[in-house]
């Protein structure tokens, strides 16, 4: 009890350092919290992707150049009984912009009857799969897409592709993905995309890319290598991938996020250890006397190491705990919740990253208090009162 | 009166550690801003060159980019008809239909990450329209035969792009394309591209159409008329001076100018604080000395200055540290950089630039951080008491 009352006097005793150092501490914590959040939501994207034994396909020269749709029936007969290759969908992407906004929708064509057997993590109650069948203009959206466009289920919505048929399509929300691993994308069906192509005058029957799910692990191992067999020396070759794989491609060509935001991370955890070292050594100094006078009356070296030890890491996890909570709630209780970021579009701060950063707050304060309690515990009694002005 | 620099730069000596400690955090913050800006400047730069304000792009409205347009022969041919375009020694018209593709490569290295890099396919008219290509190594592609040239920054960061090497376009797997040719564009787009003779992309890609077409003008002020042509009822197609469309492409480093003004404003910030802690200390540790200055004559106003000079002199040594160290980054670690637009769908190879805006940017932060971290403490230095600090001693 003597200690904590102590350590909360020390901390009184100059409130404009303890404050220039918490907030020293706090925003470095905050870009930490930040960058590490948008590694975490690209990281938790591949791993779900990585449970959903899925299979991704493509041209295999570029994943732009499109295979013929015919593909999916030479893909389904490598398992007539579909016991092991649960479902083939073949997808276009058509990407868009709705009329009068600048900001780009992601928007992708799929096969109707196979899209929900293939991706089941989009659960639509029997209703909503009603519509989604005998509506050709149906449109599944995510959520982060539906709150920053103010789309709900039963609005009408019109989207002009970047693609063919270039022309502006009306499409009807059936579903908004609440709890989808891909938030932003929305999903239209291929037949009426493939109906505006041929209006237009564009060739039909191409598709991006497939998506096969399967039933097992050793199935997907199986399914890789054959798919790509099954093709092999024809003029439509493909390159076949686990969901992953194909996604991690994707995020390590936007500027390899995962990589330099960890690197920035990094850098910035460095910079409050910078800057509590500061705070912490100059505390000590000011003190020499006082831990002199403490050390003289009899406490022990390990209790004036504690000590220090111990208001370092106070005022660091003060500051942890503001740094990471600053963002939290504002990214995840104001409106700055729809804010939209180029390449990841779509923050979402887990508790678990903000009690990383506050523990890593927390070992900053330790870090930083390393060398002043150290010199604390090895000081020279006599000199450092000798030396008392 | 004021005081000597060699004051303020031996003071700096006198609590190594603190001034150390805030020495380095300046100099980070000022590496993370010129290292981010100068990824911003080195993608502008190459897009910027891009254009050509002789040229005018024509895609189908409503496409984004030229890998996402689709262009009809009827609609191209109509295309032709526009008012205003130059014309060869031979009166043919100087018009260049490109079509857009891409094939992945590996980047070189040991990682080897598949990039999606551009192909585009050309008449020999292309050369006319694109005038900043220049071949720096072997010779231009022969129309009829597997041959490509390819530009200098994708010879530099994919694996087989250099010369006599070989690449797979399209379906053309069994019929690999020879690399006859090495070009510059001076620095722009193009260099991150290979160019493959036209008949080939049609046959390998099985496309036929145009994805854009570039238009050469007699006169770059008639550009309004020839864009206003196509755009309209007889053409309808959409017309984009080459500048604008490349001016639009590059809308992606504003973004990451932004996010670096926020990055760096959180940070400097927490710099501030830092330097605010040092400067606090170094007056407190000399009370009785100001106190002496002061009776010896120096005026606040001299006293307020050596401290917030003090702070400066940390703060822009620690900027040229960190301008010097994203220099040394960007030329012996981030060499090349790519990203992959997601307007084009392919991969822009460029360099890491650490331009004049750069370097003021770094100067004016690191200053800003000086000043405002020494404003306080300097204040409080001018307002000691002189008797009491004095009786003290």
């Amino acid at each position: 009890m003597l200690r904590l009352v102590y350590l909360y006097r020390n901390l009184t005793r100059n409130p404009l350092r303890t404050l220039l150092t918490c907030a020293a501490v706090a925003l470095p914590i905050t870009i930490f919290v930040l960058s590490m959040a948008v590694v975490d939501g690209i990281n938790r994207f591949l791993d779900n992707a990585s449970r959903q034994l899925r299979l991704a396909i493509t041209q295999k020269s570029s994943i732009v150049n499109p295979l013929p749709e015919g593909h999916r029936a030479k893909i389904q007969s490598l398992d007539p009984s579909r016991s092991r290759l649960v479902s083939v969908c073949g997808m276009r992407w058509i990407g868009g912009k709705i009329e009068r906004d600048p900001r780009p929708l992601s928007t992708v064509a799929a096969d109707h009857d196979t899209f929900l057997t293939t991706f089941p993590d989009y659960k639509l109650t029997a209703e909503q799969i009603e519509a989604w069948r005998r509506d050709k203009q149906a449109l599944i959206t995510g959520s982060a897409t539906a709150g920053q466009f103010g789309w709900k289920v039963g609005d009408r919505v019109v989207i002009r592709p970047s693609v063919p048929p270039y022309t502006p399509m009306e499409f009807h929300i059936v579903f908004v993905a609440e709890d989808a691993s891909d938030p932003m994308t929305n999903w239209c069906r291929r037949d009426y995309v493939e109906e505006e192509l041929k209006k237009a005058g564009y060739l039909e029957g191409m598709v991006s890319f497939f998506f096969v799910k399967c039933a097992s692990q050793a199935d997907l191992e199986h399914f890789r290598v054959a798919i790509d067999e099954l093709f092999a020396r024809t003029p439509d070759e493909t390159k076949t991938q686990d969901e992953k794989a194909f996604m991690s491609e994707f995020v390590k060509q936007q500027f390899n996020l995962p990589q330099n935001l960890t690197i920035l991370a990094i850098v910035t955890v460095f910079v409050a250890i910078m800057a509590a070292t500061n705070t912490m050594s100059m505390n000590f100094r000011d003190r020499l006397n006082e831990i002199a006078t403490l050390k003289s009356l009899g406490f022990r070296s390990g209790f004036v190491f504690s000590l220090i030890q111990s208001e370092s890491m106070l005022l660091c996890l003060l500051g942890g705990m503001i740094g990471a909570a600053v963002p939290y709630i504002a990214f995840m209780h104001t409106p700055l919740r729809n804010f939209t970021l180029p390449v990841i579009q779509y923050l979402e701060i887990q508790p678990v990253v903000c009690l990383h950063a506050v523990l890593i707050a927390a070992c900053i304060g330790i870090l930083a208090a390393v060398w002043p309690a150290y010199q604390g515990v090895r000081m020279h009694v006599v000199s450092a009162l000798r030396n008392l002005e | 009166m004021s005081l000597p620099l060699v004051y303020n730069w031996r003071n700096l000596f006198v609590r190594k550690l603190s001034t150390g400690l805030t020495f380095t955090v300046v100099a980070v913050v000022v590496f993370v801003l010129s290292v981010l800006l100068s990824f911003a400047a080195g993608m502008r730069a190459s897009l910027a060159s891009s254009g050509s304000p002789y040229n005018v792009v024509v895609l189908k409205p409503g496409a984004t980019s030229e890998s996402t347009s689709i262009i009809l022969p009827e609609e191209a041919s109509r295309a032709t008809q526009a008012p205003g375009i130059a014309r060869d020694e031979s009166g043919q018209l100087i018009i260049s239909q490109e079509l857009s593709v891409q094939t992945s490569i590996p980047r070189r290295g040991p990682e080897g990450v598949m990039a999606n890099v551009a192909v585009r396919g050309v008449d020999p008219v292309a050369f006319r329209v694109h005038d900043n290509v220049r071949l720096i190594a072997g010779v231009e592609f022969n129309p009829g035969l597997y041959e490509v040239i390819v530009g200098k920054a994708a010879a530099e960061r994919y694996e087989n792009l250099q010369l006599g090497g070989e690449v797979t376009i399209g379906r053309l797997s069994n019929r690999p394309c020879r690399v006859v040719g090495i070009f510059e564009a001076g620095g722009s787009a193009l260099e991150s591209e290979i160019w493959a003779p036209r008949t080939v992309i049609i046959d390998s890609y099985g496309r036929h159409f145009t994805s854009s077409i570039i238009v050469r003008l007699a006169d770059a002020s008639t550009a309004q008329k020839t864009i206003d042509y196509i755009n309209g009822p007889a053409v309808n197609l959409e017309a984009k001076r080459e500048v604008d469309y490349y001016e639009d492409l590059s809308s992606k480093t504003t973004e990451i100018v932004i996010l670096t003004t926020i990055l760096i404003g959180i940070m400097g910030v927490g710099a501030i604080f830092a330097v605010a802690n040092t400067m606090y200390a170094a007056v407190d540790g000399r009370r009785r000395e100001i106190a002496m200055l002061r009776t010896i004559g120096f005026s606040r106003r001299a006293i307020m200055a050596a401290f917030v000079l003090e702070s400066l002199l940390i703060c822009t040594t620690a900027c040229l540290l960190g301008l010097a160290g994203s220099i040394a980054y960007g030329e012996l670690i981030a060499t090349r950089q790519d990203v992959l637009s997601d307007a084009t769908w392919t991969v822009l190879a460029y360099e890491l630039r650490v331009t004049p805006v750069t370097f003021f940017a770094a100067l004016i932060v690191s200053i800003l951080v000086g000043v405002a971290g020494a404003i306080a403490p300097a204040v409080r230095a001018a307002r000691i008491p002189v008797i009491e600090a004095l009786r003290k001693a």
